[in-house]
């Protein structure tokens, strides 16, 4: 019948899957879920060439408990069930000691969530916003949550001169916080926000919101986009002419200059986080060596730290031991370990203390730090 | 190996179910949903609700299909008015603009960075939480799948088909076509709303991610796959397209392959398949039975 055949087939097919065993190695491997697919994938691919070549610094220098470092690297497609099922591979099935992960908070919380569930230790590469805090215990971040680069970004426009701004955000997790963070801190430090926009991502105009941050009549406006979308913004504000006499401020500006053309950014100033700290000249160099361009954006500096942290908590463990490595991250946290993005210390949450953050303006099309 | 095989099955489970209560409504009864994903997030969030407001976690279930069933008759009474292409249409643009009301009212949802932190479900069984979660699963799959069975070869799945073959017919008959519209809506909603609960607590994260459209055509794609209008043939589907997508990356594991394949083999498996199964088999693995209705 044919049914039946079909039904055969069925179960062969899933038979087969499920004796697929893992590639068993003599490497000692940890793992790393990061979106490659979906509309993160430019900074996705940017965390697995600072992976990379963080596994080329460390078995350079003899490797992790005298063995080869591997990294596994998994698609989060951007989405947290995807995500989760690559963490629960990775624990379940290549039983890795620690796993680092994602990009976007909204996939970083639940993945971190499972991960404490579990007791694995996590370590957050990426994600900004302030709840990543509240995950768990067995979690930590080598970034430096929202609430220290707001302050940061809010001090700075202050110290433009700039009392009243506009801010236009993206609505997502990232800009949600990004736009409450900034608020709160622009506020207490005695500026006012006079209005607050949220955009949706993915619009072929953001004219109606341009314009409605302009009926606000602020000093400044302060923005924080992704790519192509912070140059429609940059491009639409100059046609509409917003750009003459008021100065533009764009929060974690890596992101979009890269994708914005010279002519719709003159006089664009901004922050973000600082990618290189004092050992991230050799990074740097490496990584243009290697991959023939300049970073894609500010977060494989942590990815590459994320793995140079895993690898030494491993070695300071002295096994792959659970309770071993969580303690050794704690040490290490208080100790600190240098990488790219500078010396690496965390909180009594298991947070990045602090971390470098660059001010840079715009020449042509290139962004230079400045004092 | 052990605990991902469950993990992948226990959410395949959640799919079937998903897959069930769209096969009644596109499968049986011609409704064609494209916004069922916001029938399965009344669930997601019902349960959020109750964590949120600290009720009993499950308080969240009835506040979950109260909210689906309500949509469920919103989504039936557009349909009195609108053909079921357009039907179809409106659907979509409802599911989005719940997903983005859901992303700006952030007081109550948490916005865009959604509610974390639900109970786990049976959490206190560890190690074989996951194991008693699998059963459950299964378990209200196989009696959605019962009920879903006793439905359809009811004299009321006839009039379902009926309304779906020939709707002038049905009317001509005296069959209230709005009435069997609700009816279905509601039904399809509560099962939906109760796999988004199941699936809330399990994943013990909500948020506005989880109701983009592409998971409705993820569910499609298993219902087309699997057999449209056969109960069994969409949970199969359901089965086969989670696990294919679940065990992409030991393919490239065994074959050493980059990492850039997994992504656009998932791709490939979602689009291709549908693609391919639309060209060469549009009655999918398991076509409808019909007149399979024990000899009515």
């Amino acid at each position: 019948m044919k049914t039946t055949a079909f039904a055969a087939a069925f179960a062969a097919l899933f038979g087969g899957l499920v004796g697929i065993a893992p590639a068993m190695a003599e490497d000692i491997t940890i793992g790393a879920v990061i979106p490659l697919s979906g509309a993160s994938a430019t900074t996705g691919k940017d965390q697995s060439r600072g992976i990379e070549l963080a596994v080329k610094q460390v078995n350079a220098n003899g490797g992790v408990l005298g063995k080869q470092l591997k990294v596994i690297v998994e698609d989060s497609g951007g989405k947290p069930q995807t995500a989760i099922d690559a963490a629960k591979k990775l624990v379940s099935v290549d039983k890795v000691p620690i796993v680092i992960g994602e990009y976007s908070s909204g996939n970083t919380i639940p993945l971190g969530q499972y991960l404490v569930q579990e007791g694995m230790p996590h370590i957050n590469p990426a994600s900004t916003s302030g709840l990543v805090r509240d995950i768990g215990a067995t979690s930590y971040s080598v970034v430096g949550l929202d609430n220290v680069s707001t302050e940061f970004a809010a001090q700075d426009v202050l110290d433009h001169g700039w009392k009243k701004v506009a801010v236009l955000a993206m609505n997502n997790a990232f800009g949600q916080g990004v736009a409450e963070e900034f608020k709160k801190h622009f506020t207490a430090k005695g500026g006012e926000v006079a209005t607050t926009v949220m955009y949706t991502i993915g619009q072929s105009t953001y004219r109606r919101e341009l314009q409605q941050v302009e009926a606000a009549e602020p000093d400044a406006y302060v923005f924080t986009a992704y790519g192509t979308e912070g140059a429609l913004i940059m491009q639409e504000a100059f046609e509409l002419g917003m750009q003459e006499g008021k100065p533009w401020y764009s929060i974690l500006i890596t992101m979009m200059n890269k994708d914005t053309p010279a002519e719709f950014k003159k006089g664009l100033i901004g922050m973000d986080v600082g990618y290189i700290g004092e050992d991230g000249d050799s990074y740097k160099s490496e990584y243009e060596t290697a991959y023939g361009e300049t970073f894609l954006s500010a977060y494989g500096g942590y990815a590459h730290d994320a793995v140079l942290f895993a690898a030494a908590a491993l070695n300071k463990a002295g096994s792959t031991d659970k309770a071993a490595v969580l303690k050794a991250i704690e040490d290490l946290g208080k100790e600190g370990v240098k990488g790219a993005t500078g010396e690496i210390k965390l909180d009594a949450d298991g947070q990045r203390t602090h971390q470098p953050y660059l001010k840079f303006k715009v020449e042509g099309e290139k962004l230079v730090a400045y004092e | 190996m052990f605990d991902f095989f469950i993990h992948v099955a226990s959410i395949a489970c959640l799919y079937g179910v998903l897959a069930l209560s769209l096969n009644l409504q596109a499968g049986f009864t011609g409704l064609v949903n494209f916004g069922l994903i916001a029938l399965f997030g009344c669930g997601t969030y019902g349960a959020a609700l109750a964590s949120g407001m600290g009720w009993h976690p499950l308080l969240g279930l009835p506040a979950g299909i109260a909210m689906a069933a309500l949509l469920g008759l919103f989504y039936a009474r557009l349909g009195r008015k609108l053909s079921s292409d357009y039907w179809g249409i409106a659907t979509l643009s409802i599911a989005e603009i719940i997903r983005i009301s859901v992303t700006n009212e952030q007081a109550l949802t948490g916005g865009a960075q959604g509610i974390s932190g639900l109970p786990l479900l049976f959490a206190g069984l560890k190690p074989y939480d996951g194991v008693a979660r699998l059963a459950l699963y299964a378990a209200v799959l196989a009696l959605v799948w019962l009920f879903c069975q006793r439905l359809v070869k009811s004299a009321f799945g006839l009039s379902m088909k009926l309304m779906r073959e020939e709707p002038q017919l049905a009317r001509s008959l005296g069959y209230d076509l709005d009435r069997i519209r609700r009816v279905v809506m509601l039904v399809s909603a509560a099962i939906a709303a109760f796999a988004g609960f199941l699936y809330a607590h399990y994943l013990t994260f909500v948020g506005p991610d989880q109701l983009v459209s592409p998971e409705t055509f993820l569910i499609w794609s298993m219902v087309i796959i699997g057999g449209i209008a056969n109960n069994r043939g969409v949970i199969a589907g359901a089965f086969l397209m989670q696990f294919a997508m679940a065990y992409v990356p030991f393919v490239k594991d065994a074959l050493d392959l980059p990492t850039d394949f997994v992504a656009a083999a998932r791709l490939i498996i979602v689009g291709g398949g549908l693609l391919a199964f639309l060209l060469w088999r549009p009655k999918g693995l398991f076509p409808e039975k019909v007149g399979g209705s024990n000899g009515r």
